[in-house]
């Protein structure tokens, strides 16, 4: 009973900061159709700028998340506007170089900046310690961070599924030819939508920081355990995107738990059943995907 | 008969030119490779190495033996033993150079063992552990530790502390399962009672399950070893957040070295590692090394394993050359003479065993402590002296 409680408490508050983070690519790379492999860069660019002004400027801590997030959206418009604008038509291949190049830029930016070291960041002493939920006691930390991840995610559907720039979004994305004939500024509303990854990125990047220290390999590091996500999510499939995630964390959770010795297969073993059970994404419904 | 003189005196400044010619020849500059990571996840120890190396030099010249030494880096990035021999042999091939040293991963070290044996050249393992390395070749030395000594005496040192209930939680790699193996022999043969082991996977993002493991099997001392940086961190905050630090008694070797101690947080404080260096050793040779360090390699930068082991590296370096001066460098005979030597080391007193080319050489027992500026260190609370290494059977 315990240890059920304790698979399901860390995998879902483990899975809900993963699924920030890949979230952030289901809708660069699922709805832009770009492989943005460089999307790990980004969220370290956050987790770094938010220690940096913490450490630095002496801000606290959430006005530092909430400008990181802030920070590395503007970088990502910047970035997409320079860089990503010419991989729009370009062929996969060439995506996959370019961001994967960008990503070993960013990293030898880290080190000259940071150093090789591990950056720590410091939790104000409010989120520090445990919480006792009654049946055992669990850390305030990932209470906190999975509350945010609930109220970004609920957010982010309310956008794309009941609002304007939502359905223009999706438009665009289904059509971008006759999105633009209906007058659709599609180039602004790509700019707006990598500028969304990047600052979910960021903001996974930040909050997962105590979770996944920042390094500047971490862009390589966790880039795998995101690509899990997406890769099962299907693409564009951002409701999916959040089950999965959770599936993902828990399952990791699980292994490393109970079977640590094979903990680090056990994911591989998940991807490779779901991938050849469900191709298209495990949440797609079959029909769909066979139009598809 | 003018001529005669004026030939005679042109022989006799040619032989003179020749003569002054032999020893210029010996003045050339000699070279030593030193291959490490430089960058990539383990740069902190290839950067320690190049510390270590620039403070010797500062303190003691770039001259031995009469000759100047020169140092040749080499990057082997990550974990790659096919680039570290590779790496090597360019070095001794290419660069022509006298000694190697470096090497971060065991592995690395196996790879380049063939090298140094067909070109007979020392070689200097800096950090590799493993302890069947050093059968690889006669021209090894090592100058860090057999991984399973300091998880032996922690083993003791947990049994005398009263500790019964003992477990282990190593990265799953070789010298981890190596600890795991020494720590549960000894713990097992001193009386106490193992009460479980975790291998850790080196890819492992969130260490919550792995303090889950450990807090249900309630042992009263936990051996670790994991690689310094992100894995350490990691694991003490996960082991702190299920109360563990506080809790029960916490043996590591590297994990928390004094350079690093600003990485973690509080709850590190209590915690204990058994290791060969004592980052505030009030020792002189510590003291230059500590002093240089804090002037030229930044205010965090400590004595640590690497950079000591590449300063002892250089004075075994310079030894060689000065007990060859003159002479065309010759490693086997250089490596001979070398058993038996004592020399102080910023670490403490000590000598190189002749049967086994390690080092004769104190273990301390540290613990993390936050002082009364608030800067945490690591003090010396055991000292075990002058440690024999055992041979490989």
């Amino acid at each position: 009973m315990s240890a059920l409680a304790f698979i399901l408490l860390y995998g879902i508050s483990y899975g809900l900061v993963l699924c920030l983070i890949a979230l952030g690519l289901v809708i660069t790379m699922g709805l832009m159709r770009i492989v943005n492999l460089a999307h790990g860069a980004f969220a370290a660019m956050g987790g770094y700028l938010a220690i940096t002004l913490m450490q630095q400027q002496g801000w606290p801590y959430a006005p530092a998340v909430a400008a990181a997030v802030v920070g590395v959206a503007a970088i990502g418009v910047l970035t997409e506007r320079l860089l990503y604008v010419r991989l729009y038509q370009r062929p996969e291949l060439d995506q996959v170089l370019v961001t994967i190049g960008f990503n070993f830029v960013v990293i030898g930016v880290f080190t000259l900046l940071f150093g090789p070291n591990v950056l720590s960041i410091t939790l104000p002493p409010a989120l520090k310690g445990n919480v006792d939920l009654g049946f055992r006691e669990f850390e305030v930390y990932r209470l906190m961070t999975a509350a945010i991840c609930v109220g970004v995610i609920g957010v982010l559907w309310w956008i794309f599924e009941r609002t304007l720039v939502g359905a223009k979004l999706r438009a665009a994305v289904d059509n971008r030819t006759m999105a633009q004939a209906m007058g659709i500024n599609v180039p602004l509303l790509l700019s707006a939508t990598f500028a969304l990854g990047c600052a979910l990125a960021a903001l996974g990047g930040a909050l997962g920081a105590p979770m996944l220290p920042m390094e500047p390999m971490w862009p390589l590091k966790y880039l795998v355990l995101v690509l899990v996500v997406v890769a099962l999510s299907g693409h564009g499939q951002v409701r999916a995107s959040v089950g999965v995630a959770m599936i993902v964390g828990i399952a990791e959770t699980a292994g490393r738990y109970l079977f640590p010795q094979f903990g680090a297969f056990f994911i591989y073993l998940l991807l490779i059943a779901l991938m050849v059970w469900r191709q298209d994404g495990l949440f797609v419904p079959r029909r769909a995907a066979g139009v598809a | 008969m003018k001529n005669l003189l004026l030939r005679a005196a042109a022989v006799l400044c040619c032989a003179g030119t020749l003569a002054f010619a032999a020893p210029a020849g010996a003045q050339e500059p000699i070279k030593i490779g030193f291959v490490g990571p430089y960058t990539g996840p383990f740069a902190v120890a290839g950067q320690s190495f190049r510390q270590g190396i620039d403070a010797y030099r500062a303190i003691h010249g770039d001259t031995a033996g009469g000759r100047k030494v020169e140092l040749i880096y080499r990057d082997s990035a990550g974990a790659d033993p096919t680039l570290a021999k590779r790496l090597a042999e360019e070095l001794v091939v290419k660069d022509k150079v006298a000694m190697l040293g470096g090497f971060y991963l065991s592995p690395e070290v196996a790879a380049a063992a063939p090298v140094a044996n067909a070109a007979k050249t020392p070689l200097f393992i800096v950090n590799a552990a493993t302890p069947a390395l050093m059968k690889m070749s006669p021209l090894f030395l090592r100058m860090g530790q057999a991984i399973n000594q300091p998880a032996e005496l922690a083993a003791s040192y947990a049994r005398q502390s009263g500790k019964s209930k003992g477990y282990v939680a190593v990265a799953d790699y070789g010298p981890g399962h190596l600890v795991e193996q020494a720590f549960m022999a000894r713990f097992a043969g001193e009386g106490g009672q193992m009460v479980g082991n975790v291998r850790i996977p080196l890819n492992t993002a969130d260490f919550a399950p792995f303090a889950e493991r450990i807090a249900n099997a309630d042992p009263d001392v936990l051996q670790i070893f994991l690689p310094p940086g992100a894995a350490s961190v990691g694991f003490s905050k996960a082991l702190a957040a299920r109360g563990l630090t506080k809790k029960i008694m916490i043996i590591g070797q590297g994990e928390a070295e004094d350079s690093d101690l600003p990485l973690f947080d509080d709850s590190i404080v209590g915690f204990k590692s058994i290791i060969y260096i004592d980052a505030n050793a009030t020792n002189p040779e510590n003291a230059a090394l500590s002093d240089w360090l804090k002037k030229n390699a930044g205010a965090n930068a400590r004595p640590n394993s690497f950079n000591i082991g590449a300063f002892d590296a250089m004075h075994l370096a310079y030894k060689m050359l000065a007990d060859q001066a003159g002479k065309p460098f010759n490693g086997e005979a250089a490596v001979k003479a070398l058993e038996g030597y004592s020399f102080k080391s910023p670490r403490g007193p000590v000598t190189i065993d002749p049967a086994t080319r390690e080092l004769v050489q104190n273990f301390y027992l540290r613990e993390v402590v936050k002082g009364e500026d608030g800067v945490k260190r690591n003090k010396v609370i055991k000292t075990w002296e002058r440690v024999q290494p055992v041979a490989m059977k």
